[in-house]
C-alpha cells in the first residue's frame, strides 16, 4: 500500500519557538520514569495481563521468567511410550519418508517371539537438521511421534548433543488406544501383566486432531478461545 | 508499594551519605589547611590541595562514573525497560551499579589499536585535551559556603579567582580542542568530519554561552561565582531567594541550551552522529576511547554543578531565607555540610535532567543546529541582556529583575500549557486522515 506522509500543519508561534512542546515532551518522559523507578515491576509472564497503573514496564527477564508457550506449539519431539515403557512406534518409516529435512534415521528390527510387529532398533533425530514442520507427527499412523514438549531445542556446546537418540526421545506421558494391534492380537512378545495393564489404560482412537487425548494435555481450541475471549476486551 | 518504600529508604539514605561526605570534605580542607600553616604556607593551599583530592577526585569523578551506570537505568526506566542488571553481586543487581566496574575492566583490558597514518602526538594527545579541560572547569564551582573548620575558615571550591565566570568561558572553549585534534589526527574522513562539525557547533554555541551569562553578571554585579551564589541567597520574592532562575529564566534557557550543546549529547550530538559518521572518536579504542565516552560524563556533572551554582542559587535551600537557615545550626560544620549536600542534591537533579533531554530529543539535522544557535539562543541572549540591563538600570533592587522573570516563567507555562490542550475534533480529524490512507 502506497504511504504519503500528512501534510504539516501551519507552524504556529507555540510549536515554532520549540520550547513549549519540548517541555511537554519532558513532563512525558518524567511521568514514565517516576512510575518506573519508584513502583514495582508486575513479573506475570502474561505481559497482556499484567498490573501497568503504576509500573509501565513490559520486560519479560527471559531465563527466569518465560511466557508460556500457545497451545498447539510444535516443540521438541518425543517418541510416545506405551504403559509398559516401550516406544508405541512400529518402525514403518513413515515419519521419516515424510520429513522434508531428512533428519530422521530408523533402523527396523524384529520384536523377539514375535514373528509380525517391528520396533525401532535405532531412532534418531537431528534436532539441528528439523524444521519443525510437523509433518512426521502428521505422518504417523500410530501416534508414536509428538512435538508436544513446549521445549525449543535447548542450547549445546557440540553439535553431537543436538542428535537425539532413542533413549532420549522416548519420554513423556504413556499413551494407549484400544485399537493398537498388539492389544487386539495378544502380541507375543508383551508380557500378559504389561498387556492387561495396557488394555485398562486404553482409549477409544481419537476421531479428531483437536481431541485433548491426542494433542498437548490441556489442548483444545474451545478452551483456547474461551480464554483469549476475555483478553480481547 | 515495597519498592516505594525501598527507594525512599534510598534516597533518605543517599541525602544523609551527602551530608556526612560533605562534613568529610570540610574536615579533610580543615586539617590540610591547619598542616599548610604549620609548614608555613597560606591555609587556602592546603584547601586547595584537599579540595582537589575531595572535590574533583571524588566528587565529580563518582558522579560521572555513576552516570555511565545512570544513563542505562534511567534511560530503561523513562522507556518502560528494566535495563542492565545482569550483573549480580550476592544474588542483587544493586541497580546495575556494578556494570561501572565491568565498563573500567573492559575499557582497560581491551586492545588498543591504532591507525598506521595517524599523528602520533596528537593522536595520542587528545584525548587527554577533551578530558583536562572539562574536569578542570569544576576547580572554580563552589560546592559549599566558607565556614570556620578546625580553626580555619575554608570553603569547598578550589579555587575563586575574581575572573570566575571568565575562567570557565576560556576552559569551556579549550575542550573544543581535543575534539577537532582528535578527528584530525586519526587521518580518518569520518573522524575529520566529526572533528569539524565538533568544533563549528562549538565556536557557534560559545557565542550565545557568553551572552547569556553577561545578564547573571550585571544582576549580581560579579564574576566570581561564590559571590554570585552568596547574592542568590537575598529574598526577592518573599521567601524565595533571588535566584538566578527567578530573575533570568531566559538567559538560564540559552544557557542550559548552549552548554548542552557544548557538551555534545543528543539532540546536540552531530559530531558524533554514531548512525551516520561514528565521529571524532571513531579511531579510538581502550582507554583512550574510555578517557573521551567518560569526558563526555565530566562533561555533565560539570555543567550541573554550573547550572547549580549560576541559575538555581548553589547550596542555599532556595524557599529558605539563607539567614533563617544558617541559624538553624549550632556547629558550622553541620551548616557548611548540609549545605554541600544541598548544593550536590541539585547537582544529580540537574544530572537526571540532562540525561532526561538526551533521551527526550531526537538528534537535530546540522542546518538545524546552527539555525538555533544564531537565529533563536543568539537574538534570545542578546533581548535578555537589553532586558535585564534596562530592569537593573531602572531598579537596583532587583525586584523589578524578579517580576520580569516571573512574567516570562508565566508565559512558558502558558504556552506549554496551551501545548497540552489540542483543539477540540483534532483526534478525529487524525482518525479520518489515518483512515484514508
Amino acid at each position: 500500500m502506497p504511504y504519503s506522509l500528512p501534510q504539516d500543519k501551519p507552524v504556529t508561534f507555540r510549536e515554532r519557538i520549540y520550547l513549549p512542546e519540548v517541555l511537554r515532551g519532558l513532563a512525558v518522559v518524567t511521568r514514565h520514569f517516576l512510575r518506573n523507578a519508584f513502583f514495582s515491576r508486575d513479573a506475570n509472564p502474561d505481559v497482556l495481563a499484567r498490573d501497568r497503573r503504576l509500573n509501565l514496564v513490559t520486560t519479560v527477564q527471559y531465563p527466569e521468567e518465560r511466557v508460556a508457550y500457545p497451545p498447539g506449539y510444535r516443540g521438541l519431539h518425543r517418541l510416545v511410550p506405551r504403559e509398559d515403557g516401550k516406544p508405541r512406534c512400529v518402525a514403518c518409516y513413515m515419519c521419516a519418508t515424510a520429513c522434508p529435512a531428512q533428519c530422521i534415521y530408523i533402523e527396523a528390527a524384529e520384536v523377539p517371539g514375535d514373528p509380525i510387529e517391528k520396533y525401532p532398533f535405532r531412532f534418531v533425530i537431528d534436532e539441528l537438521r528439523c524444521v519443525v514442520c510437523g509433518f512426521c507427527v502428521e505422518a504417523c499412523p500410530k501416534d508414536a511421534i509428538r512435538m508436544d514438549t513446549g521445549e525449543h531445542a535447548p542450547a549445546t556446546y557440540t553439535r553431537a548433543e543436538q542428535v537425539w537418540d532413542e533413549k532420549r526421545l522416548l519420554r513423556g506421558p504413556a499413551v494407549s488406544y484400544q485399537s493398537d494391534p498388539w492389544l487386539e492380537r495378544e502380541a507375543p512378545g508383551v508380557p500378559a501383566a504389561d498387556l492387561a495393564r495396557m488394555r485398562g489404560a486404553a482409549r477409544p482412537f481419537p476421531g479428531n486432531a483437536a481431541d485433548e487425548y491426542s494433542q498437548t494435555p490441556g489442548f483444545s481450541p474451545r478452551a483456547l478461545a474461551a480464554e483469549a475471549k476475555p483478553r480481547a476486551r | 508499594m515495597k519498592r516505594f518504600y525501598g527507594m525512599a529508604i534510598v534516597i533518605g539514605a543517599v541525602l544523609g551519605g551527602l551530608v556526612a561526605l560533605s562534613a568529610g570534605f570540610y574536615l579533610a580542607a580543615g586539617a590540610l589547611a591547619g598542616l599548610a600553616v604549620r609548614l608555613g604556607a597560606p591555609p587556602s593551599y592546603g584547601a586547595a590541595l584537599a579540595n582537589v583530592l575531595t572535590l574533583m577526585l571524588v566528587l565529580v569523578m563518582v558522579l560521572a562514573s555513576l552516570l555511565t551506570v545512570a544513563e542505562r537505568k534511567w534511560s530503561a526506566a523513562m522507556q518502560d525497560r528494566i535495563g542492565a542488571n545482569r550483573i549480580k553481586v550476592f544474588g542483587s543487581a544493586i541497580g546495575g551499579i556494578p556494570y561501572l566496574l565491568a565498563d573500567a575492566l573492559k575499557m582497560l583490558t581491551k586492545e588498543n589499536t591504532v591507525p598506521a597514518t595517524r599523528s602520533r602526538l596528537l593522536f595520542e594527545l587528545a584525548p587527554v585535551l577533551s578530558f583536562v579541560p572539562v574536569f578542570a572547569l569544576f576547580a572554580v564551582v563552589p560546592v559549599g559556603p566558607q565556614v570556620t573548620v578546625l580553626g580555619q575558615k575554608v570553603a569547598l571550591a578550589v579555587f575563586s579567582p575574581d575572573a570566575g565566570i571568565l575562567y570557565v568561558f576560556a576552559l569551556a572553549s579549550l575542550s573544543v580542542y581535543g575534539t577537532a585534534l582528535a578527528g584530525w589526527a586519526s587521518n580518518n574522513k569520518l573522524g575529520l568530519l566529526g572533528g569539524v562539525r565538533a568544533a563549528s557547533q562549538m565556536i557557534s554555541y560559545e557565542v550565545s554561552l557568553g551572552l547569556s551569562l553577561v545578564g547573571v553578571l550585571m544582576a549580581y554585579r560579579s564574576l566570581r561565582l561564590d559571590e554570585i551564589v552568596l547574592a542568590q541567597g537575598e529574598p526577592a520574592l518573599g521567601p524565595v531567594g533571588a535566584i538566578g532562575f527567578l530573575l533570568q529564566p531566559l538567559g538560564f534557557l540559552v544557557f542550559f541550551a548552549s552548554a548542552f550543546a557544548e557538551t555534545k549529547r543528543a539532540p546536540f550530538d552531530l559530531p558524533e552522529g554514531e548512525s551516520e559518521i561514528v565521529g571524532y572518536f571513531v579511531e579510538y579504542s581502550g582507554m583512550k576511547f574510555g578517557m573521551m565516552f567518560l569526558a563526555e560524563f565530566v562533561e555533565i556533572v560539570i555543567l550541573a554543578g554550573l547550572v547549580t551554582a549560576l541559575f538555581f542559587g548553589g547550596w542555599h535551600p532556595v524557599v529558605i531565607p539563607a539567614e533563617t537557615f544558617r541559624g538553624w545550626f549550632d556547629s558550622p560544620l553541620l551548616y557548611g555540610a548540609v549545605s554541600a549536600a544541598i548544593f550536590v542534591a541539585k547537582m544529580v537533579v540537574l544530572c537526571w535532567l540532562q540525561l532526561a533531554i538526551r533521551w527526550l530529543l531526537p538528534r537535530f539535522r546540522y542546518d538545524q543546529v546552527q539555525t538555533l544557535c544564531w537565529k533563536m539562543l543568539l537574538p534570545a541572549s542578546l533581548a535578555n541582556i537589553f532586558v535585564t540591563g534596562a530592569a537593573v538600570l531602572l531598579d537596583p533592587s532587583l525586584q523589578l529583575l524578579a517580576w520580569i522573570g516571573v512574567a516570562e516563567i508565566a508565559l512558558l507555562a502558558a504556552l506549554t500549557v496551551a501545548a497540552g490542550r489540542a483543539p477540540a475534533g483534532a483526534t478525529e480529524a487524525h482518525g479520518a486522515h489515518a483512515a484514508e490512507h
